[in-house]
């Protein structure tokens, strides 16, 4: 209540409500730490929270990683590395990991690209409706990733005036498509609704960079007699650059964290050739219908998901070091 | 009255007019696109109502030619989307309750006083936004078990709380770290003391990104799947709207039209909530990366 205390000290000289209490000026440590009771207190509530269930299962899950169990009980059977023997000779995992990078690399590009040319057109001052399109496009954002799977497989299923009796009739194709039942088409049919889904948050992001762009530069590069074309490759991506970067990054840590819509389409199957990593983590843990794991084995799935874990840390680095040196060449460039 | 105002309004209107036919073919795909991003859900919508032969035989074609309202009662009842419905909002409530007191409370601390330990604990929750979430289930699992918690609506709505607590955090910080200085100082003068100034002035004055995380929280919560599917999976009663859903899909594979109707339910709630609060949303959203 008395953080900052503005009564007046006795004998100071201060006018009123200006100057700190004299006492405040050199105070020790714990005087310090008293006077701030009340935001320690604030702060207690979100630091227990984010000790307990962020800080902690991080470094917690380091020690399952050793043990051999099935998650009843507490962790006695030790195995050492064993875990991470296993998963690193495991053909599923690799396989997981393998369909999780081809998701990230092809939804990221197409949708960044979408994404753009969208928010382009969106951003046109003399386009009416503006907002009104950008809500039709962030719909799906807001959509619970299990009724998009729901909805996704009731629509490829194959009956009435489905999708393969259109494309039979308009002879597209000649028998019909087990959309979800074949691993390679149904890997694609995921990168398609994943980039149905979140390709608002990425339309927001750009509006919001290109709305930090100054109309007069533009105007500036008209009257200057630079094309639309100009404009957009010599303003617009320069200046959308530290925006874009952030939207990169934002993008493909979200990738790379697929699971709902994987595990609500096809879970995993078939024969894992859907499976990604978290849904095969998930397997590993608490069993499933397509997996490996008849059962649980959390050892093993702690070791999966800190190996990945590892594997995703080394790729944000990799990614802020790969921006931040071509930054740094273009600058170097343009001196 | 039109013969006075037409020659008045006749150049402004001309000019609205040739621009927005120029605009046209602009509009025209926006719409159609538009309307095949949101194919979907018109197809959710108009089969939730179909009859169940109707379903079979129609397929992809949005419009039900005869029209089953019934599909959302039996979908309520016998199905237990009620239930769940009740689920979904007391776990989104909860976490929109716990996450708002929890950052708010923080973000004013962190961003507008000074204590011993406060570079530590900002640095402490910045390392854990660069460090991928997701994998440390686990463990969270297995706390929630020594809690007591498992199986309970209070495990998703603390689980649930804590994967959107550091960034809601930053926003807070943002926010009430351009806010002006002299709105406290004359709290203050005026005899508030700490709590009055946080609960009386400050947080009354963030109203937007009160609104803008409680949103953002409020969606995550609502669609989450992954966190109520590992902490309710041996209680069927406590399933949430999507984990109802996607288990639902499992046992039945006849009741499409059920689906659909539970479909339109889970979106409905979330999707006007979204309508209605959508400028602070998109705006926090947007500032977020901006920042």
């Amino acid at each position: 209540m008395h953080l900052i205390d503005t009564a007046r000290p006795p004998g100071a000289t201060a006018p009123p409500g200006r100057a700190l209490p004299q006492r405040a000026k050199n105070p020790g440590p714990w005087q310090r730490i008293r006077a701030a009771r009340w935001s320690y207190l604030y702060l207690a509530p979100l630091m227990v929270l984010v000790l307990t269930f962020v800080v902690y299962p991080i470094v917690g899950s380091l020690v399952y990683t050793f043990y051999q169990w099935n998650g009843i009980g507490d962790p006695s059977d030790f195995v050492g590395l064993a875990n991470f023997r296993q998963i690193a000779h495991d053909h599923i995992f690799w396989n997981a990991v393998a369909h999780t990078f081809v998701y990230a690399i092809v939804v990221v590009p197409v949708q960044l690209v979408l994404a753009l040319v969208l928010a382009l057109v969106l951003n046109n001052k003399k386009l009416r409706f503006s907002s009104f399109y950008r809500t039709l496009f962030f719909l799906p954002v807001v959509t619970s990733p299990a009724v998009v799977g729901v909805v996704v497989q009731l629509m490829l299923s194959n009956f009435g005036d489905s999708l393969n009796g259109w494309l039979l009739d308009a002879h597209i194709i000649h028998a019909p498509v087990d959309w979800l039942g074949n691993p390679h088409i149904a890997l694609g049919i995921i990168i398609l609704v994943g980039i149905w889904q979140t390709l608002g948050y990425n339309l927001v992001y750009f509006l919001a960079g290109l709305q930090t762009i100054p109309e007069e530069i533009n105007e500036a590069a008209k009257i200057d007699g630079a094309g639309r074309v100009r404009a957009f490759v010599h303003i617009t991506v320069p200046m959308l650059r530290s925006v874009g970067v952030m939207i990169v990054i934002l993008a493909f840590i979200g990738s790379f964290q697929i699971f709902d819509l994987v595990q609500v389409l096809t879970d995993g199957g078939p024969y894992f050739g859907t499976e990604v990593v978290n849904t095969y983590i998930y397997h590993l843990a608490f069993g499933g219908n397509s997996a490996a794991a008849v059962e649980p084995n959390v050892g093993l799935a702690s070791a999966a998901s800190f190996f990945y874990g590892l594997m995703l840390i080394v790729f944000s680095v990799l990614q802020v070091l790969i921006f931040r040196s071509i930054a740094k060449r273009r600058a170097a460039g343009r001196a | 009255m039109a013969l006075i105002s037409a020659p008045r309004r006749g150049p402004v209107r001309r000019g609205a007019f040739r621009r927005g036919l120029r605009m046209g073919p602009t509009h025209l795909v926006l719409l159609v696109c538009g309307l095949l991003w949101l194919f979907p859900f018109l197809w959710t919508l108009g089969s939730s109502l179909k009859s169940p032969d109707g379903f079979f035989s129609q397929g992809l074609d949005p419009i039900p030619k005869d029209v089953h309202p019934g599909n959302y009662a039996a979908a309520w009842s016998e199905a237990s989307f009620g239930r769940f419905f009740l689920n979904t909002v007391l776990i989104a409530g909860g976490t929109v309750v716990v996450t708002l007191a929890a950052t708010s409370m923080a973000g004013y601390v962190l961003a507008r006083t000074r204590f011993p330990g406060r570079r530590i604990a900002i640095g402490l929750i910045s390392v854990t936004m660069f460090l991928p979430h997701g994998y440390t289930i686990i463990p969270i699992f297995d706390i929630i078990r020594r809690l007591g918690l498992l199986n309970s609506l209070w495990s998703v709505i603390i689980v649930q709380s804590s994967s959107g607590l550091v960034f809601a955090t930053f926003l807070f910080m943002g926010y009430f770290s351009t806010m002006d200085r002299e709105l406290e100082d004359a709290a203050r003068v005026d005899g508030a003391g700490f709590h009055q100034t946080f609960w009386r002035v400050m947080l009354p004055l963030s109203g937007p990104m009160l609104a803008t995380v409680g949103l953002f929280t409020c969606i995550s919560a609502w669609n989450s799947f992954f966190i109520p599917l590992v902490f309710t999976l041996s209680r069927p009663d406590l399933h949430t709207l999507s984990v109802g859903m996607y288990s639902f899909l499992g046992q039945n594979s006849t009741d499409w039209t059920l689906l659909c109707a539970g479909s339109v339910i889970t979106l409905i709630p979330i999707i006007v909530v979204f309508l209605l609060l959508q400028r602070y949303f998109v705006n926090g959203l947007a500032g977020a990366v901006k920042q």
